[in-house]
């Protein structure tokens, strides 16, 4: 009898214990600690209230952090958008030779991370670069802020596109066949089908993988580490780097506890926003 | 006619973009030195040799790197399945007290994002003494809400008559969950295996933070650390990329739809 009792808790508990160990207690620890007044050393020296967030708001290289954040994601999301949005429409019917499209849509899946900077950073190397013989340009690309920013921009739109691909086509896939054919009969071109049945079918895909981008930038960091390691002249710094450097670098704890507060509560934020989006499906 | 012709050109404009990364770093892998330093950006290689594939793969760590990353993603993947399946069985198929709460505790790490924790979790794998190991590359994400969400609610939706009829016939919860609730489930499972390892393959800032040792770098680290491009060997960095990358475009080709399938909605097989 009492292993029947105790059999439910021992099936949780490894996934329990990691759960609590790795996410929440993490969490609280850092919520708590970045309340309260401690050495670099380790060492509690009393409470703080909220002087850490007004030492972290006080940082310039913390609020043009935040302002490189929002640039990249207001750049990044409308692209991001954009481009996945129209491969996945142009390729939403299956047709013959559909299948290429599709592969080479699909393919960003298999190229991980470092392998796409390392291209990127081959790309955008120099006055010698391929962008600019395609683009007859001249331009350092990632020793200047504003195209750092833009070559950062699309790295960020290969790493995701396949995914984001992905879900909007099988959301077009899965739109009612007998509103499409109806559409057609009443004399609805293929644009018109699109923008009036099938785009406001897959509205709530759209903007849960508009969420998705939405909680991927806003915590951006491993690209730019790899891309431009936030330069040039910090301006690629974005927040969640900012909190590696501050964190790992600088050791300055108490503001990398209190930025990974906000963040977590800004990602929760959006996570929260992305499932009522689901749950209206 | 004319939408046609409008649609497969646009089509195939997108296309070249999103391929155009891929293409250019195999023609960079067959690129000699001189390709790089030329007073114009080459597009295609001047003579073709497997030279970079050469070097890139008699290089010292590399090979290691490959290694390092495919048995952590391994390792991760399998044991993220062995302790989701028993919690997503105990939380769908059995009565106890505070269930509801905590299962809204585990699931609520959704919302706690990984990257956010870096320091934190740092500490805690430090302090157990595991840098530098398998176990601290992939022990903080071994759990994974969105995982235990998903299996729990394939479970769920199974009929319970097979679970009541399995008990009567004296097979023990465990064996029900190797033998019927497992196979039941497959392509939930292969869907959580194949996310982990993909995820897990691609995983930079947690590894490149946990390891110190060369010999225990991941290939998403140690691509950058090859020390290629120092010597002036840049094609040799691309064979590098061409040869992480060429496999997944093989599986990929070969497991479209399965792949797309799985990584939507397993739901429907």
């Amino acid at each position: 009898m009492i292993k029947k009792k105790a059999e439910p808790y021992l099936l949780i508990l490894p996934a329990l214990v990691l759960a609590l160990a790795f996410y929440i207690v993490p969490f609280l620890r850092s919520v708590i600690f970045s309340f309260l007044r401690i050495t670099q050393g380790g060492e509690l020296i009393g409470i703080a209230g909220l002087d850490n967030y007004r030492s972290l708001f006080a940082d310039r290289a913390f609020l043009s952090s935040i302002w490189h954040t929002l640039l990249f994601v207001l750049l990044f999301i409308p692209v991001n958008t954009f481009l996945t949005l129209s491969a996945a429409a142009l390729t939403r019917r299956k047709r013959k030779h559909g299948a290429i499209f599709e592969f080479i849509f699909f393919s960003p899946l298999a190229v991980s991370l470092s392998a796409y900077a390392a291209i990127f950073s081959e790309m955008f190397r120099g006055r010698v670069s391929i962008i600019n013989r395609i683009f007859s340009l001249d331009m350092l690309w990632l020793e200047s802020p504003e195209s750092a920013m833009v070559a950062l921009v699309a790295l960020s739109v290969f790493l995701d596109f396949g995914l984001d691909y992905i879900l909007l086509l099988s959301a077009f896939r899965t739109v009612d066949r007998s509103m499409i054919e109806a559409a057609e009969i009443d004399g609805c071109g293929s644009l018109s089908t699109l923008f009036h049945i099938e785009l406001p079918a897959i509205r709530n895909m759209l903007l849960v993988t508009i969420f998705l981008a939405l909680k991927d930038a806003v915590l951006i960091s491993a690209p730019v580490m790899l891309l431009t390691e936030g330069g040039p002249y910090r301006s690629t710094e974005t927040i969640m780097y900012y909190y590696y450097l501050e964190a790992f670098r600088s050791s300055n704890l108490q503001k990398g506890r209190a930025i990974s507060s906000l963040m977590v509560v800004l990602s929760a934020l959006i996570v929260t926003l992305m499932g009522r989006r689901r749950n209206d499906e | 006619m004319m939408n046609r012709t409008i649609r497969i050109i646009l089509a195939a404009i997108l296309a070249a973009i999103v391929a155009f990364p891929i293409l250019y770093a195999f023609s960079m892998s067959f690129f000699s030195i001189i390709d790089f330093t030329d007073s114009y950006a080459h597009f295609l290689p001047s003579t073709l040799s497997l030279r970079n594939y050469v070097l890139a793969l008699s290089h010292r760590n590399f090979p290691r790197y490959i290694f390092n990353s495919v048995m952590t993603s391994t390792l991760l993947s399998v044991l993220r399945i062995m302790i989701t399946i028993p919690a997503a069985f105990a939380f769908s198929h059995l009565e106890f007290k505070r269930r509801k709460m905590l299962l809204g505790v585990m699931i609520s790490t959704l919302f706690i994002p990984s990257d956010a924790l870096l320091y934190e979790n740092y500490s805690t794998v430090a302090a157990l003494g595991l840098l530098d190991t398998y176990a601290a590359i992939i022990l903080p994400s071994i759990f994974s809400a969105s995982s235990l969400l998903m299996l729990y609610g394939a479970f769920s939706s199974g009929s319970r008559y097979v679970y009541d009829a399995a008990r009567i016939d004296g097979s023990g919860d465990i064996r029900y969950m190797a033998e019927i609730l497992t196979p039941l489930s497959g392509p939930f499972i292969t869907t959580i295996l194949m996310q982990s390892f993909i995820t897990s393959f691609n995983s930079y800032l947690w590894p490149l933070i946990v390891t110190s040792r060369d010999s225990m770098r991941t290939v998403q680290i140690g691509l950058a650390m090859l020390g290629f491009a120092e010597e002036g060997e840049r094609g040799a960095e691309f064979a590098a990329v061409m040869i992480i990358t060429i496999p997944f475009l093989v599986l990929l080709a070969a497991g479209r739809r399965t792949i797309m399938k799985a990584l939507v909605n397993p739901k429907e097989d």
